[in-house]
C-alpha cells in the first residue's frame, strides 16, 4: 500500500506498512536522519517534527496518520546554508554539546517562538520544553537562546 | 611562552554546532552503506544458569539470515586487570541480558525473528543479586573458575566473589582510635545505580575488507576497542581499524568496548557490512551503570578538631564481570580518602561480583558517591564536636605540602582559597528564602578529583596554504574539547587563528595510541601531545623564516598568521609563505608529539592493588546550594546552586561553563531522582525513559560559576580537565543541604519525595550491612589470596 504525504514541501509516496513509525520512514526511506529515535515512546522529543505545523513525536506517529499531511523536519526548517533564527540563537549562545537532542529542540522552539505562542519568560519557555529532554547541557542556554529569539521578534 | 598561553584563551565557537542544529551531523546511528546487514543479539533472560543446549540450525534457515555467531566463534576473554569476560556466555550465563548468540540478516526485523528461532535451553542456577548475598558465607560463586583467569595487571587481592581488593594502610590507625581524647564518629551509606542515558545508544557499523576489520563506532576509546576486539576474536590487533564519527553523548558509558566485536565477527562471517545498534531497552538494562555501592566510614577526631585517623570499607558492585570497577577500587583512596589532612588511614575498596548486568564508568566514577559519603560524614563530625561545618572544613582541607591518603605530597593551597571564593560568591548571589512553610537548608562541600593522564599521541601537518591539520585518536563526544581546546592550543603555538586548524576525526590507522576521551584527559593528555607536535612545527618554520628574513630565530615572533621580526610588525612574511618555502626546500613540514603521566609517587609501601597510587593532576571543586523542602510532600526544590572549580587555566571559559551547567544538572538527577535497581528476577527494573526519570528543563536552575585559576598543573599551558568534575559533589551538596533543612541524617541517595518523607517521619531505616564486618580485618582478604 502506498501512502502519500508532503515532506519538507515535496509530495512523497511511501510504500510501507501503515503502522510503520513515521520516524523510521523519514530516516530509513527518505534518508532524513535529523530526527532521532532516542526513546521511541514519546518522552524525549528528539524525534520531534511538525505535522501540519504542530510539534509531533514522529516515533509514536504511525505513517498512516501522516497521510495527506504536511510534515516538516529539522532539515526542512533550514534553507541551504542559512540557519533560522532559533538555530542562529542556539549557536550564538554556545548551547550545543553532543547535539542529539537539538533537531527536536529546534523543531519545538521554532513553534514555541512564533508570535503569541509563549510568554517570553523563563518559566513559560521551560514549560514549553517539557517534551524535550537534553542529557548534556542542563538546559539554561537553550532557554536563553529561546528568550533572545522572542525578544528580537518585531 | 606566556603570551602563547594568553593567546590560547578565547571563547572560540565549536565548528560542529551548525550542522548539529541543522540535523546534518551523521552520528554512527545515522550511517549506512550499500549491502549492509542488520544484527541483533540473543540475550539471556535468567541471571544465572547453565547452557544445556544451543542450536542455531533452524534460525540459520530463516529468511534473510546471513550469519549467526556464538561463543564457539569468539574464543578469547578480555577485561581490566583480570581477563574474566568472554564475548558470549560460554556454558554459563551470569546476568540477565548476557549475549548468547548474534544474528545478521537483511533487515532488523528478520534478524530479530531469527533470534526467536534459536533453540536454547538453560538450567537455572542460584544467583547472587546483591553484594550482601555475594559476600554471605557459602555464597554461590559468580566465577567458580576465578583462579584460572589471566591476570592482566598484578597486585590486587582476589578471592571468591571479590573480584579485586585495593587497600591503603598509612600510619598507626589502631593507636589513633585508641587515644582517650578522640571523638569517634561512624557513618554508613548506600547508593543505587545511575544510568548515563546518553542519547545515542551504543552503535557500530563494521566492515571486513582486504583481510582487515574496519569498525565505525560510537565510542570514547578507539584504541581499547581495537585491542579488545583483537583479544576476544583472537586476531592480531593490527588487523583492526577503528574510526569514530561524532558521538551522541558518552559520559563514560562508551569508555569500554561494547557491541563492536559482535558486528566485526558477523561482518567477517557474512562478508558484508554489519550494523548493530542497541534498542533503548537493551541500552537501559545493560548500561554499564555508575555502580551501586555501600560505604562505612569511621573517624577519630581530636579535641582541636583534626582527623587523627580514618578507616573505611567501600563495596562496589561490578556486576557479573569485573570491568571498570576493578580499576575504580583505586579511586576510593583519592576520593573518600581525599579533601582533608588525615593522621593515620586504613581503607579497603572492593569490587564485588554479582549476577547482575556489569557496571562501568560514569563521569567522576566512584568519586560521586564517595564524596557524598565523605561530606555527609564530615558534617556529622562537625556536629559531634560542636564546630560549624564550614569552620571544620577550613581547618582541615588539604593544602600545600600536606600528605594525601596514600602519602602523596600535595602542592599549593587550592581548596582554602576556593572556600573563600565560595563565601564571596554566596554573598553576591543570595537565595530568596521560601517563606511559605517549607524547610530551608544550605550547605557547602568540597571534593577532590583528578585528571586521568596516561599516553596520547599527536601529529601536526603544516600545510603550504597556512593551515594546520591535527591528527590524534581523540573523539568528540559533545564536550567540545576536540573542537575548541585542541585547535586553540595548536593555533596559539603556531600563531594561527584556531579556525585555521583542521582536526582529524579519530582513526587508529592514522594516529598513535591513546587511552581515550574521558577522565578529563582530552585537554591535558591529547592537548600536551598536540602542543609538543605544534612546537616541533613551530621550530621548523622559525628556522626557515630566519633564513628568509636573515634574522635569528629568537628575534622572530609568530602571530596572526605571520612571522615578523620582533617589534617590527609587517617586516616579515606570512606563515603560508614560510610553509610553502619549507615544503619546496625540505619537504612538507610536520611535527609529532606524545605525552603520558608524570608518575607522581605515593608513600612507599602503603598501597596495595592500586592502578594509580598518587594523582598527577588533582582537581578540586567547592559546591554550595540552597534548598527548600516541602514537609507535606517531601519534594526538594533547589533554589540556588554555586560552583567554584579548579581549572588550572581556562582555555575556553564559555565551554567550561557549559560543562559545569550540564554536569551539575546530571548530578541533580543523581541526587534527587535518578536510580536504577535490580528486580527479584535479576533484571534491571528501569527499562525506559518512562521509568527512569532524568532532569527536565523545569527542574533546573542556572548554576552560578566561578573558575579558580592558577593551581599547579602539568597540563599544557597549565590546564586541567574541566568536563568531568562538575558532577562530583552535587549529590553531597544536596544531601548536606537537605540534612540541614530537615535536621535528619541522610544515608542514601536519591532524595526522592517518598524517601524525604520517610526521613521527616523518622521512618527511614539506616542502612544495615551484615556482610561488612565491624572489625576492619574482617573485610580484608588474607594475604596469599592473590591469584
Ligand atoms: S524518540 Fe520520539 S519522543 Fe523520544
Ligand atoms: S546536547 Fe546532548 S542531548 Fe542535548
Amino acid at each position: 500500500m502506498t501512502i502519500r504525504l508532503t515532506v519538507n514541501g515535496e509530495e512523497r509516496d511511501i510504500a510501507a506498512a501503515p503502522m510503520t513509525p513515521l520516524v523510521d520512514v523519514l530516516r530509513d526511506t527518505l534518508h532524513l536522519t535529523g530526527a532521532k529515535p532516542v526513546c521511541r515512546e514519546g518522552f524525549c522529543g528528539a524525534c520531534m517534527v511538525l505535522v501540519d505545523a504542530v510539534p509531533t513525536v514522529s516515533c509514536l506517529t504511525p505513517l498512516v496518520l501522516a497521510q495527506g499531511r504536511d510534515v516538516e523536519t529539522v532539515e526542512g526548517l533550514t534553507s541551504a546554508d542559512s540557519p533560522m533564527p532559533v538555530q542562529a540563537a542556539l549557536e550564538e549562545h554556545d548551547a550545543v554539546q553532543c547535539g542529539m537532542c537539538f533537531p527536536g529542540m529546534v523543531v519545538t522552539l521554532t513553534h514555541l517562538t512564533t508570535a503569541g505562542r509563549c510568554e517570553p519568560s523563563r518559566e513559560a519557555v521551560k514549560a514549553g520544553l517539557v517534551g524535550n529532554v537534553c542529557r548534556c547541557t542542563g538546559y539554561e542556554r537553550i532557554v536563553d537562546a529561546a528568550l533572545a529569539v522572542m525578544e528580537d521578534r518585531p | 611562552m606566556s603570551e602563547i598561553a594568553e593567546r590560547a584563551v578565547q571563547n572560540f565557537r565549536r565548528r560542529d554546532a551548525r550542522d548539529k542544529l541543522m540535523g546534518r551531523t551523521r552520528y554512527t546511528i545515522d550511517r549506512g552503506t550499500a549491502g549492509m546487514l542488520h544484527a541483533a543479539l540473543l540475550r539471556s533472560e535468567v541471571p544465572s544458569g547453565r547452557i544445556l543446549r544451543l542450536d542455531t540450525t533452524a534460525a540459520a534457515c530463516m529468511p534473510g539470515v546471513r550469519a549467526i555467531v556464538t561463543a564457539a566463534d569468539a574464543p578469547g576473554r578480555a577485561g581490566l586487570g583480570i581477563a574474566d569476560h568472554p564475548l558470549f556466555a560460554i556454558d554459563t550465563v551470569r546476568y540477565c541480558g548476557e549475549p548468547i548468540a548474534a544474528v545478521a540478516a537483511d533487515s532488523e526485523r528478520q534478524a530479530r525473528d531469527a533470534l526467536a528461532a534459536i533453540e536454547v535451553e538453560i538450567a537455572p542456577l542460584p544467583a547472587v543479586l546483591d553484594m550482601g548475598s555475594a559476600l554471605a558465607d557459602a555464597a554461590p560463586l559468580v566465577h567458580p573458575g576465578w583462579e584460572s583467569y589471566e591476570v592482566l595487571t598484578p597486585g590486587g587481592m582476589r578471592g571468591g566473589n571479590v573480584a579485586w581488593e585495593a587497600s591503603v594502610d598509612r600510619g598507626d590507625i589502631d593507636a589513633a582510635f585508641a587515644r582517650n581524647d578522640v571523638t569517634v564518629v561512624e557513618s554508613s551509606f548506600r547508593v543505587g545505580r545511575q544510568n548515563h542515558l546518553s542519547f545515542e545508544p551504543r552503535a557500530v557499523l563494521a566492515h571486513f575488507e582486504d583481510g582487515r576489520y574496519h569498525i565505525e563506532t560510537s565510542t570514547q576509546v578507539p584504541w581499547t576497542v581495537r585491542n579488545t576486539v583483537a583479544a576476544l576474536l583472537a586476531v592480531p590487533a593490527s588487523s583492526i581499524r577503528v574510526t569514530v564519527p561524532p558521538v551522541g553523548g558518552g559520559f563514560g558509558l562508551k569508555f569500554d568496548c561494547a557491541l563492536e566485536p559482535f558486528a566485526a565477527l558477523l561482518a567477517r562471517m557474512s562478508g558484508r557490512p554489519v550494523r548493530l545498534v542497541n534498542s533503548r531497552e537493551e541500552e537501559m538494562t545493560t548500561c554499564l551503570f555508575r555502580e551501586n555501592a555501600e560505604i562505612c566510614i569511621r573517624s577519630a577526631i581530636t579535641p582541636e578538631g583534626s582527623i587523627a585517623g580514618r578507616e573505611a570499607v567501600v563495596l562496589m558492585d561490578c556486576g557479573a564481570y569485573g570491568g571498570e570497577q576493578v580499576f575504580l577500587t583505586t579511586m576510593t583512596a583519592h576520593t573518600l580518602g581525599g579533601n582533608y589532612r588525615l593522621g593515620a588511614v586504613r581503607i579497603v575498596s572492593r569490587a564485588v561480583y554479582t549476577n547482575t548486568a556489569p557496571n562501568g564508568a560514569f563521569r567522576a566514577c566512584n568519586g560521586v558517591y564517595n564524596t557524598f559519603a565523605l561530606e555527609r560524614h564530615t558534617d556529622e563530625i562537625a556536629a559531634a564536636i560542636g564546630m560549624a561545618p564550614g569552620e571544620f572544613r577550613r581547618r582541615n582541607v588539604i593544602g600545600d605540602g600536606d600528605l594525601g591518603a596514600t602519602g602523596q605530597v600535595f602542592e599549593g593551597d587550592v581548596l582554602a582559597p576556593m572556600l573563600a571564593k565560595m563565601e564571596a560568591l554566596r554573598e553576591r548571589t543570595p537565595a530568596s528564602l521560601p517563606g511559605d512553610g517549607r524547610l530551608y537548608g544550605r550547605a557547602t562541600t568540597v571534593g577532590t578529583w583528578f585528571v586521568f593522564t596516561g599516553p596520547s599521541a599527536a601529529t601536526v601537518n603544516m600545510n603550504a596554504d597556512g593551515t594546520a591539520t591535527l591528527v590524534t585518536s581523540g573523539v568528540e563526544i559533545g564536550s567540545g574539547s576536540m573542537m575548541q581546546a585542541l585547535p586553540q592550543i595548536v593555533a596559539a603555538t603556531l600563531g594561527l587563528s584556531p579556525d585555521k586548524v583542521v582536526v582529524r576525526a579519530a582513526d587508529t590507522d592514522a594516529a598513535g595510541y591513546d587511552v581515550g576521551v574521558g577522565g578529563g584527559r582530552t585537554t591535558v593528555s591529547l592537548g600536551a601531545a598536540s602542543r609538543s607536535a605544534a612546537i616541533e612545527v613551530r621550530t621548523k618554520l622559525l628556522k626557515v623564516a630566519s633564513d628568509m628574513l636573515e634574522a635569528s630565530a629568537e628575534d622572530l615572533v609568530m602571530e596572526d598568521g605571520r612571522i615578523d621580526i620582533a617589534g617590527a610588525r609587517g617586516s616579515g612574511v606570512t606563515i603560508a609563505e614560510v610553509a610553502a618555502r619549507a615544503q619546496a626546500l625540505l619537504g612538507p613540514v610536520a611535527g609529532t608529539g606524545s605525552f603520558t603521566g608524570a608518575g607522581t609517587p605515593a608513600m612507599e609501601g602503603c598501597c596495595a592493588g592500586h592502578f594509580i597510587e598518587a594523582l598527577d593532576i588533582p582537581v578540586f571543586a567547592v559546591h554550595d546550594c540552597d534548598v527548600a523542602v516541602d514537609p507535606g510532600t517531601g519534594h526538594v526544590e533547589v533554589l540556588r546552586y554555586r560552583v567554584v572549580q579548579d581549572v588550572g587555566r581556562a582555555l575556553n571559559p564559555s565551554a567550561i561553563h557549559g560543562q559545569i551547567q550540564g554536569g551539575v544538572v546530571q548530578g541533580l538527577g543523581y541526587a534527587l531522582h535518578e536510580e536504577a535497581d535490580v528486580g527479584r528476577n535479576g533484571a534491571i527494573r528501569q527499562t525506559s525513559f518512562e521509568t527512569y526519570r532524568v532532569p527536565l528543563a523545569g527542574d533546573v536552575v542556572p548554576v552560578e560559576i566561578e573558575l579558580h585559576e592558577g593551581a599547579p598543573s602539568i597540563g599544557p599551558l597549565g590546564t586541567k580537565g574541566a568536563g568531568e568534575v562538575p558532577i562530583l559533589n552535587v549529590g553531597a551538596t544536596i544531601a548536606c543541604a537537605v540534612a540541614h533543612a530537615t535536621g535528619k541524617q541522610i544515608r542514601e541517595l536519591p532524595l526522592t519525595p517518598p524517601r524525604v518523607l520517610e526521613l521527616l517521619l523518622d521512618r527511614a531505616q539506616a542502612p544495615d550491612f551484615p556482610h561488612i564486618g565491624s572489625r576492619h580485618s574482617d573485610n580484608r582478604l588474607a594475604t596469599g589470596t592473590i591469584a
